[in-house]
C-alpha cells in the first residue's frame, strides 16, 4: 500500500503567491517517479504538502485513500511514521551517532531495543555505513551524512519514500549512486518520489519523471513515454541538424 | 484508481509493551539528567531560584503550623482565673469550682488555696524573711479555669457571668488578649503565606518555564526531525516535562535546606524568647510529610512551568 494521489491540489502563500495551482497526478503502489523543474516550480511544494509540513488552499492528497491535508495531530504523527523522507542538508544531528540517528525513528515508534539495533543495522548496511554506526555526523563526508540520511528514512520500512533534491550537494558520481539507492528501495515495493533538478541524472534512471513549470504540470513522462520522446528529440534532430 | 475509504487503518500504531514503556521512561530520565549535568552552572542557578522562590512560602506554612500548635498547646490556654475574697468561705470556692468543673466548654479547674498561692509567690520572689513578718496571708484564693479545644469567645463569657454571679468572688479576669493576638498573628501569617505561596510559586513557574523555554531552543532541531519521524506531541513534550520535574523538585531541595538553615538559625534566639515565657521550644512541622510535601508541590510547580513552555513553543514547530 502506497498509493499517492493529488486531486486539484492548489497551495497559495498569504503574498497571493501560487506555489502549485489545481495539480493532479496519481502515483501507484511500488513507483517510481521523479519531480523535476525550475527553482519555485513547485517540487518542494509538493512534497511538504504529502509529508503533511504544510496544508493545501484547496484540493484533497489522497494516500491510501484518506485525505491526509485534513489528518488531526495525533495521527499525523503515525502516517508520518509510516513515511521515509530525505533531504538535501540531512537534518542528521549532530550530538548524536550515526547509529543513535538512525535509530530515531524506531525509537520513536516505540520499538524494542534488540529490534532497534538489528533494524539500525540492516539499514546501515544497506547504505554500506555499517562500520561507522559509532561515529558523528561531523566525521563523515557529505555523501556518508546523506546516506547516513537515507539510512534513517528507511529503516522504519516506510510504504512512501520521498526525497527532496537528495543529490543537492554532490558530485556526479555519489548522486548516481544515491539514486542507485532509492531505486533498490523502489525495486522492493516503496513508492519513491524525488525531486530534483539534475535533468541528465534523472533521464539516465529511466524512470517516470514530472516536470513542474509555476505550480503546474507541464509533462508527465513514463519509461516507455520518455524513449519514444527521446527518439522523436533524436529523430527531430536529425531532421533539424545543426 | 481507488478511492474508496480503506476497511483497516492505513497507518496503525505501534503499540509497545509496559516493558518497552518503562524502558522509554528510563531512557528520557537519563537524557534528562544527561542535560541537566551537561548545564550544571545553569542548572544550580534554576535550582537556587525555585528553591528561594519556595522557601519563604514553605517557610511562612511552619511557622503557622508552629504558631497554631504552640496556642493550642499553651499552658495559658483561652480561660479565666477567679480571685476570691480574702475570707471566703472554702465551701464557697468549691462550690464554684464544681459548677466550672460541669461546663462542657471546661477543660480544666485548679483551685488555688491562699497558702498555695504564698508558697508560689515565695517561690517566685523569695522574700521569704520579709513575708514571715506579715501577720496574715494578703493573697487570696483563686480559681483557674481552662477553655476547652473548640470552646470560643461566648463560652468565656459565659464563664465570666457565672463566675461574677457566684459568692464570695471578688474579682474575674478573663485572659484572652494575648492569646487573640497571637490567634490574629497566626491568621495574618496563614493569609500572608497562602499569598506568597501563590506569588512564589508563580515565580517558580515561570522560572522553570523561562528555562524549559531554553532547552526547547537548545533542542529545536531535534524536535524539527522527531517530528518528521512521526514523534507525537507528547512524545516531543515528555522529556521537557521531566526537565520541568527535576528542576521543580530540584528547587524543592533547595527550598528544604534553606528552611533548615533557618530553623538551625532562629533556634536558639527562639528557645530564649520563649524560655523567658516560661516554655519549652519545641519546633513542629519540619518532618518528613512536610519535605514530602514540599518536594511534591515543587515537582507540580516546574511540570506545570515545563507544560505551559512546551505548550506555547512546540504548538508552532514545524521542520522547515
Amino acid at each position: 500500500m502506497g498509493q499517492v494521489e493529488f486531486l486539484h491540489v492548489t497551495r497559495r502563500f498569504d503574498n497571493g503567491q501560487e506555489a502549485l495551482k489545481e495539480l493532479t497526478a496519481s502515483f501507484e503502489p511500488g513507483s517510481m517517479t521523479f519531480l523535476t523543474g525550475h527553482s519555485g516550480a513547485g517540487k518542494s511544494t509538493f512534497l511538504k504538502l504529502l509529508l503533511c509540513l504544510d496544508r493545501p488552499t484547496r484540493g484533497q492528497i489522497l494516500v491510501n485513500g484518506v485525505n491526509v491535508a485534513q489528518l488531526p495531530p495525533k495521527r499525523l504523527a503515525y502516517y508520518r511514521q509510516h513515511l521515509g523522507a530525505v533531504f538535501q542538508d540531512h537534518h542528521l544531528l549532530s550530538q548524536r551517532s550515526v547509529f543513535d540517528n538512525v535509530a530515531l525513528p524506531l525509537r520513536v515508534a516505540g520499538h524494542r531495543e534488540r529490534d532497534v539495533a538489528r533494524r539500525v543495522r540492516a539499514a546501515l548496511s544497506r547504505v554500506g555505513l555499517l562500520s561507522k554506526e559509532s561515529l558523528f555526523p561531523r566525521y563523515l563526508s557529505t555523501g556518508e551524512q546523506q546516506r547516513v540520511g537515507i539510512a534513517r528514512a528507511v529503516v522504519n520500512r516506510p510504504k512512501i519514500l520521498l526525497a527532496d533534491e537528495p543529490t543537492g550537494n554532490l558530485d556526479p558520481e555519489l548522486s548516481r549512486d544515491i539514486m542507485q539507492l532509492f531505486r533498490q528501495f523502489h525495486q522492493v515495493g516503496t513508492t519513491v518520489i524525488v525531486a530534483s533538478h539534475d535533468r541528465d541524472l534523472i533521464e539516465s534512471m529511466g524512470m517516470r519523471i514530472i516536470e513542474l513549470a509555476h505550480g503546474s504540470i507541464v509533462s508527465d513522462r513514463g519509461p516507455s513515454e520518455r524513449a519514444e520522446g527521446a527518439a522523436v528529440a533524436e529523430a527531430d534532430g536529425e531532421l533539424h541538424g545543426p | 484508481m481507488g478511492r474508496s475509504r480503506p476497511r483497516k487503518d492505513p497507518w496503525p500504531r505501534y503499540r509497545p509493551g509496559v516493558l518497552a514503556r518503562w524502558r522509554d521512561h528510563l531512557r528520557i530520565l537519563r537524557e534528562t539528567f544527561h542535560f541537566v549535568s551537561e548545564r550544571l552552572g545553569t542548572s544550580l542557578l534554576v535550582w537556587l531560584l525555585v528553591g528561594i522562590a519556595l522557601a519563604l512560602p514553605a517557610g511562612l506554612f511552619l511557622l503557622q503550623v508552629n504558631l497554631s500548635a504552640m496556642t493550642a498547646a499553651w499552658e495559658g490556654r483561652p480561660g479565666l482565673s477567679v480571685y476570691f475574697e480574702l475570707q471566703a468561705p472554702d465551701q464557697a470556692i468549691a462550690d464554684l469550682a464544681a459548677a466550672m468543673d460541669e461546663q462542657p466548654s471546661v477543660a480544666r479547674v485548679r483551685v488555688i488555696s491562699q497558702a498555695e498561692a504564698l508558697a508560689e509567690f515565695q517561690r517566685y520572689v523569695g522574700l521569704e524573711d520579709a513575708l514571715a513578718l506579715l501577720e496574715e496571708n494578703p493573697l487570696p484564693a483563686s480559681l483557674r479555669a481552662t477553655l476547652a479545644p473548640g470552646a470560643g469567645p461566648d463560652d468565656l463569657e459565659a464563664l465570666a457571668r457565672l463566675a461574677q454571679d457566684a459568692a464570695a468572688v471578688a474579682e474575674v479576669v478573663v485572659e484572652k488578649t494575648w492569646l487573640e493576638r497571637v490567634t490574629d498573628v497566626t491568621r495574618v501569617v496563614t493569609r500572608l503565606g497562602l499569598m506568597l505561596a501563590a506569588l512564589f510559586g508563580l515565580g517558580a513557574v515561570l522560572i522553570t518555564a523561562t528555562s524549559v523555554r531554553l532547552a526547547i531552543e537548545a533542542r529545536l532541531e531535534e524536535l524539527r526531525v522527531l517530528k518528521l519521524v512521526g514523534a507525537t506531541d507528547a512524545q516531543i513534550r515528555r522529556p521537557f516535562l521531566y526537565f520541568g520535574a527535576v528542576y521543580g523538585i530540584g528547587g524543592g531541595v533547595v527550598a528544604a535546606m534553606l528552611i533548615s538553615l533557618g530553623l538551625v538559625v532562629i533556634e536558639r534566639p527562639l528557645s530564649e524568647f520563649l524560655g523567658s515565657y516560661g516554655a519549652d521550644l519545641a519546633l513542629t512541622g519540619f518532618d518528613l510529610a512536610f519535605v514530602g510535601g514540599l518536594f511534591a508541590a515543587a515537582g507540580m510547580l516546574g511540570v506545570a512551568g515545563a507544560l505551559s513552555a512546551a505548550r506555547q513553543r512546540l504548538s508552532d514547530l514545524e521542520f522547515l
